[in-house]
């Protein structure tokens, strides 16, 4: 191995052990707070009911749901998505 | 040279070593900072594996023979083009692309999902970091790029069947497919292992898992466009075990495509979810298996090979950790939702999920029955083309039904009427079209007939929700119909770019059928002058033609081609033989009719001392379609990968307020 | 409410069981796996077979004439049997060359089936010059 080839072997092991010991040198970041699982999981729940809402018009307007079976499926999906937005509020106190 | 290239993989090695372990500690400890340090050693093994890359391509670039990896597979004469692709022709080079493209995609995948992977899913890097020590310990100690000997004069060259651009696209591409499978399966596992039940990693993995899926589809495509010119027997998919090496994993992943959508939209079949992405991730770690180890010869070249049994073992510790990480967490998540009707979207993807994974259950037994035969029995046996076949027909059909109803059925609950109403479009095609083709007198080959019936209910289908789409569009404001359908398509990507793949694969059947049930086939003995007839042409045999390239002695028979009396040109089919590596290709002459929809397909089987040359003669209708379906399906993903900025507004909106300030990405 | 049994479940195992069902009626009656024999089984099997071996020359014939002659040796082993062949030819046929066949014995010679020849091709990724089989 030439010694040029030797010197950058050399340099990108020192900069691959430095990169992977960094976290470690620097002052620990502030950690920022962990996520509210809760949280999460009800602004999903909230999105899944409102998409689900959209989708449901959607296959009525294109004649895939009958407007029997439209009228029947919007409330719960309705009262999900009510549900969801009050979960949300009330964690918060502040409106989402 | 070698030198560096050796250090920059053991570094390479020890680095991700360092971010599986530390990694896993930070994961299990919650150390922050271990988290962190062990993405920052994963991101730097990539960077030492590009650099291991780096020489080993500029070996081949020199033609450095000492390098006893670039002996065995380029030569001097070898054009660069394929000097370059000799990289991952052969085993050292490709676990050398496995390695980098895992260390590469990877680092992307986490780097783009810095603060999911170091807060909620921490365990994403030490998976990584697991599946790539594996590599990285076959490239140290047991199938190293860099041996070197003593410089010999030439090279051995590249097998000269190889020396085609498909196949030289085929095997990057392919490898794209099959390390991209990880990524999902990384970061599903990662999920399980810290008990989240959200869906962050779905959102976060989606365009990765469909990406991986695309690459892996189109490289089998390709590999069968080679297939068909280069080896030239006149088809196109022999299910030989290296094709079906790739096709299992696709068909799973297919699968999961399709099953995490369910999941997204309806939080069901998360349990399903976790066992088919880690059955796709072991399946594409199969299929390298079996490409790789020798193992398809026979078992006893298997267990010669050096890292055959390698890989046996970590797939099973891979299949069994798995495993046993969803059967611990199925309490966490059996899901709350039922399926509420057997005549539903929901139950459709169900039965759609159960067709693709009982097909590639059946090729994976094809595969490994004679392998366990041979093994256990000491009997070898060979599975055929008609075993597979039979199934892909089973499973196949019913599929192509669904693609068609699927999509026409509700969430939730058929509404029957709805359905029945929707249906008759398609079914009135597609009756239509079985009419017509029985009037034109393809009533001969049934098979062929009901797939063609079949293909056109589902294509009949796709154009309705297209148009009912476009019309709904329309009548919500929009001025003119482009813009409706622009407008449409554009707020449901994945939607009408899962309907341009499944497009893809009706296109895909039609030309299957059509070179599988209505081919012709003519074989003759000429002299020249002779002619013989096939499906319409008439092949005058004009003579031979002996020609020498820079590597090989090219023999043809030059043939006449004639519709009727009207001359279409002359086309030339034989033999070249290669000096370096002594061996014989076939080279086919393929005329593809754009107007009449086939190929005129000659193979000269044998030239004899006398001057006569055997031919088989073969038009193969609509093949052209197979790998037009490839280009469709790569059109439909992209539609459904592309980026959404209205998506993007939702999933921050989802997160705000859930998270610190200053968080960016889902 | 009403707590019903998920019928997901009820699908996945019926499905399983047809599966299942399709999977023995095939094997059953097409067989499926068709079982390789050496030259040195050959002996008393009067049906179609498959035989593999590798080839010995010399090599006579016309494989699209009066039909190419050859001998097929077992690959470990030194048993042979004469055999006769007629239609395509794999590139990859040579004297040394792992291959195999369908057909049937017939007075001490193997009379293959038509194209029926494939040749148990050397991995593609590995250079066929030093071949040594």
């Amino acid at each position: 191995m030439t010694a040029a080839a030797l010197v950058l072997a050399a340099c990108l092991a020192a900069a691959a052990v430095l990169y992977t010991a960094g976290p470690f040198l620097r002052e620990p970041a502030a950690e920022p707070a962990p996520p509210d699982a809760e949280r999460v999981r009800w602004s999903e729940e909230r999105d899944r009911a409102l998409a689900a809402l959209k989708e449901l018009e959607f296959d009525h307007r294109t004649g895939k749901v009958s407007d029997a079976d439209y009228r029947e499926l919007v409330p719960p999906l309705r009262r999900r998505a009510a549900a969801a937005l009050r979960a949300l509020d009330g964690e918060d106190g502040v409106s989402g | 040279m070698p030198e560096l290239g050796r250090a920059a993989l053991i570094a390479a090695l020890g680095l991700v070593v360092y971010a599986a372990a530390a990694g896993g500690w930070g994961a299990r400890a919650g150390r922050r900072r271990l988290v962190e340090s062990a993405r920052n050693a994963f991101f730097a093994a990539f960077a030492s594996s590009l650099v291991a890359a780096v020489v080993l391509v500029s070996a081949f670039a020199r033609r450095d023979f000492s390098f006893v990896y670039v002996a065995e597979h380029a030569s001097r004469e070898l054009p660069t083009g394929y000097t370059l692709a000799a990289l991952w022709s052969g085993q050292e080079g490709s676990l050398l692309l496995w390695f980098l493209v895992l260390t590469g995609a990877g680092s992307a995948a986490v780097a783009l999902n810095r603060r999911l992977t170091t807060d909620a899913l921490p365990w994403t890097v030490p998976i990584l970091g697991a599946v790539a020590s594996f590599f990285g310990l076959l490239l140290v100690f047991v199938a190293s790029p860099f041996a070197t000997q003593p410089a010999p004069a030439d090279g051995l060259g590249m097998n000269p069947s190889l020396q085609n651009p498909y196949m030289l696209a085929h095997p990057p591409l392919l490898y794209l497919g099959y390390v991209g499978l990880t990524i999902p399966f990384a970061f599903a596992m990662a999920a399980l292992a810290s008990r989240r039940t959200d869906e962050r990693w779905i959102v976060a993995t989606r365009r990765w898992t469909l990406g991986a899926w695309t690459l892996l589809g189109f490289a089998i495509l390709l590999g069968a466009k080679w297939a068909y010119e280069e080896v030239g027997w006149g088809g196109w998919y022999a299910w030989d075990p290296v094709e079906n090496a790739a096709l299992m994993p696709w068909l799973v992943s297919t699968a999961y495509l399709h099953s995490v959508l369910i999941q997204e939209k309806k939080n069901m079949l998360r349990v399903w979810n976790a066992i088919l992405v880690a059955l796709a991730f072991c399946l594409s770690l199969f299929g390298t298996f079996l490409t790789r180890s020798g193992v398809i010869n026979s078992i006893h070249s298997f267990t010669q090979s050096s890292i055959g049994p390698w890989f046996l073992a970590f797939i099973a510790v891979v299949a069994a950790a798995s495993a046993a990480l969803i059967l611990v967490r199925v309490p966490l998540l059996r899901a709350p939702t039922r399926l509420e009707s057997l005549a539903s979207r929901e139950a459709a993807f169900l039965y759609n999920n159960l067709f693709l994974v009982a097909f590639a259950l059946t090729v994976l037994w094809g595969v490994v029955y004679p392998l366990l035969s041979e093994a256990v029995r000491g009997v070898p046996v060979t599975v055929g083309g008609p075993y597979y076949s039979f199934f892909a027909v089973v499973f196949g059909l019913p599929l192509v039904l669904l693609m068609g109803i699927g999509p026409l059925v509700a969430w939730r609950r058929a509404s029957l009427r709805s359905l029945g109403s929707s249906l008759v479009v398609p079914a009135s095609v597609a009756l239509a079209t079985g009419i017509a083709l029985v009037v034109a007198g393809a009533g001969s080959r049934p098979a062929g007939l009901v797939g063609y019936t079949f293909a056109s209910f589902v294509l009949g289908a796709i154009v309705l929700e297209f148009v009912r789409g476009t019309r709904a569009r329309k009548a919500l404001g929009s001025e003119t119909w482009p813009r409706a359908f622009a407008s449409l398509v554009g707020r449901n990507r994945r939607r009408y770019g899962g309907y341009i793949v499944h497009a893809a694969v009706v296109l895909l059947l039609v030309g299957a059928v059509g070179i599988g049930g209505f081919q012709t086939k003519r074989e003759a003995k000429l002299a020249p002058g002779q002619a013989v007839r096939a499906g319409g042409y008439t092949l005058v045999f004009l003579g031979d033609r002996e020609r020498r390239s820079a590597n090989a002695e090219e023999l043809r028979a030059r043939l006449a081609v004639y519709r009727g009396t009207k001359p279409l040109g002359e086309i030339s089919a034989g033999k070249n033989r290669y000096f370096a590596e002594q061996q014989t290709s076939n080279e086919v002459a393929i005329r593809s009719d754009w107007l009449r929809a086939q190929d005129l397909f000659v193979i000269a089987d044998q030239f004899d001392e006398d001057g006569t040359v055997y031919l088989k003669v073969l038009v193969n209708p609509l093949v052209n379609l197979i790998w037009l379906a490839g280009l469709v399906f790569l059109a439909g993903s992209l539609v459904a990968m592309w980026p959404d900025a209205r998506e993007q507004r939702r999933l921050a909106r989802r997160f705000e307020g859930a998270y610190a300030p200053g968080y960016t990405r889902a | 409410m009403a707590r019903r049994r998920n019928p997901v479940r009820l699908i996945v195992a019926l499905s399983v069981a047809a599966v299942l069902a399709i999977f023995l009626v095939y094997t059953s009656f097409a067989g499926g796996a068709t079982p390789s024999l050496r030259p040195s089984q050959l002996a008393g099997h009067d049906g179609d077979v498959s035989l593999a071996g590798k080839v010995v020359g010399p090599v006579r014939g016309d494989a699209h004439g009066a039909g190419l002659r050859f001998t097929l040796r077992d690959v470990r082993g030194t048993a042979t049997v004469p055999v006769v062949y007629k239609g395509s030819l794999p590139d990859l046929f040579r004297v040394g060359r792992d291959i195999s066949v369908r057909g049937r014995l017939a007075g001490g010679v193997f009379v293959a089936e038509t194209d029926s020849m494939v040749t148990k091709c050397p991995s593609k990724y590995q250079p066929a010059a030093g071949d040594t089989s």
